[in-house]
């Protein structure tokens, strides 16, 4: 078989799936494409087992239908130095062999058949909804940095979608600080819940920011599907049941600070590079009208402090927190003023944006506090 | 560098004798009064009979029947010891305090404007009239040799090597006077026909290392009178450990679990009081064969009771599997670093981040032991009265080979 491809065209489409690609697998068929040709038409995918990604792009000219895995590391290698060309592929389907020519000479490489790659998982009923990429992006953007990385807690390493009539909420924690982002513009007839692995997270996330198609996702329990212009992502979810998060949130906070995002990042910055190199642990106290932020590492003779000036609303407190995950949070809030809640030192402390949301986003973070010695 | 090194002589022993002066030129004998005991230190009269420290106390007692058993008490030692740190921090630039009777003082520099040795002498004098407690000390250019000159000097005396004469002084002493050669290192070196440190310094060095690796570098190194290390004036604490050894060998399990968790549940309390969190625990058995085993684990960051005590528990069992009768048991928290509890939004309820906060108080205001855990409670020499996060050396326990 035998077509001819655009070079940068095929690169830009290897590029948007080509994360699925594990550094070191033990079937060396995960580390080929599968190139499927049916009349103009060309789809190419990747598949780790666990999540697959498929991508569509139309070719210059093709003379029979007809499909094959090439290996993808060398392919994405020589795809990067041409300029734009037509690059003509020859597949012997007797060997497997790829033979791929260029403006510049020919390149021989040895193939697969298309039968060794793992067979798409195929969706058993389930539901189906739409969303603007930017609801999934933004859900998938605010909320990725908060799971937890504990392979003993393979549950808290992705991010529970939780659909109903109303809305659509995203929640990701390590069980130390927690992420919930709610979407009112993305409705299910049937509530349902599950939980999205890391990685297809990732995944999504570098995709919906190329593009701004609608996205179309169907979900089964075990599995999840999205469509995203182009490229399909299938996926296995993770199995188990999600900690009850909303019991842990505090409901009544009294002690409420009120600051400018920027002015509060740009302390606790400078503030925690004094403080311990491990634990990053940083004291905020609440006096007035005055945020007093200081950090110390005994071991090194380290020591910062800082002040404020603030509105605070509640009574003067003294509490320690971690200040990576502040500086995190911060970092993932677009809007120019934040609120922090609070109720006791030894209770979660709640982040919010006053503004820069739009009216169908609502986020909330959560982050728990260091025990201080009184 | 110009280093002296000051070791208060039989430390124990002259604490004892300054409290009652009827101990004055009798042998005396200072450790674990049981069986099971160690001599932790012994006055020169007792070493006249074959008694030397770490020795059983049941043999130096067979050795020296006349002498006086005391079982010692600690603090008033600390006591001692914290006078003459005192009297040493007040007239030296840099100094460290490398054990409760032993101080390293870096007098570089000094010498433009007292005299090294005239100021280490007033020092001495000092001590000794302000503390009643004799002291010796060496001097001379590196802590290596003033140590081994301390050694020769004692009791209560002084003696300075000077520059150029580390070799030749070293040169007649056994090799067993080198700190860092224990019993293993002597024996090898005797295997190997070394007895006089003047057979190391005539050795190549590249022999030293073949037999004993990097360390035979060092020793090597040592025997020919240099040492670049410097005084360090604070230490920082990398563990703390507990450990217990029974009057008589157990396989009582419960009895066992129970120290464990007490141990774990005091050293817990350390942590929080120094403000400390631990990454990795060690449990520690010696059977009644002196055969020990450990294990360690490395868990994340954390002071509280009930993530350190399950795993000190997960340990033992993993650890204990033999019925064999246990002689002693330990726990170790490692990896220190310095910083508050993070709360766990789904395992630490409210409830118990308050209890710890209110029993840490207690035990502040009330001492160590003022509550425990009901499990604890039959450990009753468990617990440590001091804050081990001060820069103090650890106290030696009359119980541990030095």
């Amino acid at each position: 078989m035998k077509f001819i491809v655009s070079s940068t065209g095929l690169l830009k489409h290897l590029n948007q799936i080509s994360g699925v690609l594990n550094s070191n697998n033990t079937l060396p068929i995960l580390d080929h494409f599968l190139f499927q040709v049916e009349g103009n038409s060309l789809s190419i995918s990747l598949s780790d087992l666990e999540t697959t990604m498929t991508t569509k792009m139309d070719l210059d000219k093709s003379a029979k239908d007809g499909s094959f895995c090439a290996p993808a590391k060398i392919l994405l290698d020589i795809l990067k130095t041409f300029s734009e060309q037509p690059l003509s592929f020859d597949i012997d389907e007797k060997t497997m062999g790829i033979e791929l020519s260029s403006d510049h000479g020919k390149y021989k490489v040895p193939g697969a058949s298309a039968d060794e790659f793992p067979k798409a998982i195929e969706l058993e009923g389930g539901e189906k909804i739409k969303m603007s990429s930017s609801a999934l992006f933004g859900g998938i953007n605010k909320s990725l940095f908060a799971t937890g990385n504990d392979e003993m807690r393979p549950i808290m390493s992705g991010i529970l979608f939780e659909i109903n009539e109303d809305n659509l909420t995203f929640v990701a924690t390590d069980a130390h600080k927690l992420v919930k982002y709610v979407r009112s513009d993305v409705k299910a007839k049937k509530a349902s819940t599950f939980i999205l692995p890391k990685k297809p997270n990732n995944l999504l996330k570098s995709l919906l920011s190329t593009t701004d198609a609608e996205v179309e996702l169907s979900y089964s329990n075990t599995n999840a599907h999205f469509s995203i212009g182009d490229v399909q992502l299938v996926c296995r979810l993770i199995d188990g049941k999600y900690p009850n998060y909303d019991a842990v949130i505090p409901k009544e906070n009294p002690n409420k600070l009120t600051i400018d995002r920027h002015a509060f990042l740009n302390s606790l910055r400078r503030v925690s590079l004094f403080s311990n190199k491990t634990t990053h642990q940083i004291r905020l106290k609440f006096a007035g009208s005055e945020l007093h932020i200081s950090a110390e590492d005994l071991d090194f003779s380290n020591e910062a402090s800082e002040r404020l000036t603030c509105s605070y609303e509640g009574e003067d407190m003294e509490i320690g927190f971690n200040a990576r995950f502040i500086v995190e949070m911060m970092n993932n809030l677009d809007s120019d003023q934040v609120t922090l809640e609070m109720s006791a030192p030894n209770r979660a402390g709640i982040i919010r944006s006053l503004d820069g949301l739009d009216e169908s986003e609502d986020v909330l973070m959560l982050v728990m506090p260091i025990m201080l010695n009184a | 560098m110009i280093i002296s090194h000051f070791d208060l002589d039989t430390f124990f022993v002259s604490v004892e004798r300054l409290l009652d002066s009827r101990l004055n030129g009798r042998p005396i004998l200072i450790g674990g009064v049981t069986d099971r005991g160690v001599v932790a230190s012994c006055s020169y009269e007792a070493r006249t009979f074959g008694v030397h420290s770490a020795m059983p106390m049941r043999l130096a007692r067979e050795l020296c029947p006349q002498a006086v058993v005391i079982r010692g008490n600690t603090s008033n030692y600390s006591k001692y010891s914290q006078m003459v740190t005192e009297i040493m921090k007040e007239s030296v630039p840099v100094l460290e305090k490398s054990s409760i009777d032993e101080f390293y003082c870096d007098l570089t520099g000094m010498d433009q404007f007292f005299g090294c040795m005239k100021m280490a002498h007033e020092l001495r004098e000092r001590i000794i009239r302000e503390t009643g407690l004799p002291i010796s000390f060496g001097l001379s250019h590196n802590k290596t040799v003033s140590k081994i000159a301390t050694g020769e000097a004692k009791p209560n005396n002084e003696m300075e090597i000077a520059p150029g004469q580390e070799k030749p002084f070293l040169a007649p002493l056994s090799v067993k006077k080198i700190p860092m050669v224990g019993n293993k290192t002597y024996q090898s070196l005797r295997n190997l026909g070394v007895q006089k440190i003047k057979t190391i310094q005539e050795m190549p060095m590249e022999m030293m290392e073949r037999v004993f690796g990097k360390h035979g570098i060092d020793i090597w190194k040592k025997a020919q009178g240099v040492d670049k290390s410097i005084v360090v004036p604070y230490s920082e604490r990398k563990s703390i450990s507990s450990e217990r050894t029974f009057e008589r060998d157990t396989i009582d399990v419960v009895k066992l679990k129970g120290i464990l968790a007490a141990m774990a549940e005091n050293l817990a309390f350390q942590l929080r009081r120094g403000d400390k969190l631990t990454a990795c625990i060690t449990v520690k058995v010696r059977y009644s064969d002196f055969n020990t085993h450990s294990l360690q684990a490395r868990i994340p960051y954390s002071a509280a009771d009930h993530l350190l005590i399950p795993k000190v528990n997960e340990l033992f069992n993993r650890l204990y599997d033999k019925r064999l009768l246990v002689r002693l048991v330990g726990v170790r928290f490692s990896h220190l670093v310095g910083g508050g509890h993070q709360i766990n939004l789904f395992e630490d309820s409210e409830e118990m981040i308050s209890l710890y906060q209110a029993m840490d108080r207690m035990r502040n205001r009330f001492g160590d032991r003022a509550v425990l855990r009901a499990s604890g409670m039959g450990a009753k020499t468990i617990g440590q009265t001091m804050n081990p996060f001060t820069g103090e050396p650890p106290m030696l326990l009359a119980n541990r080979h030095a």
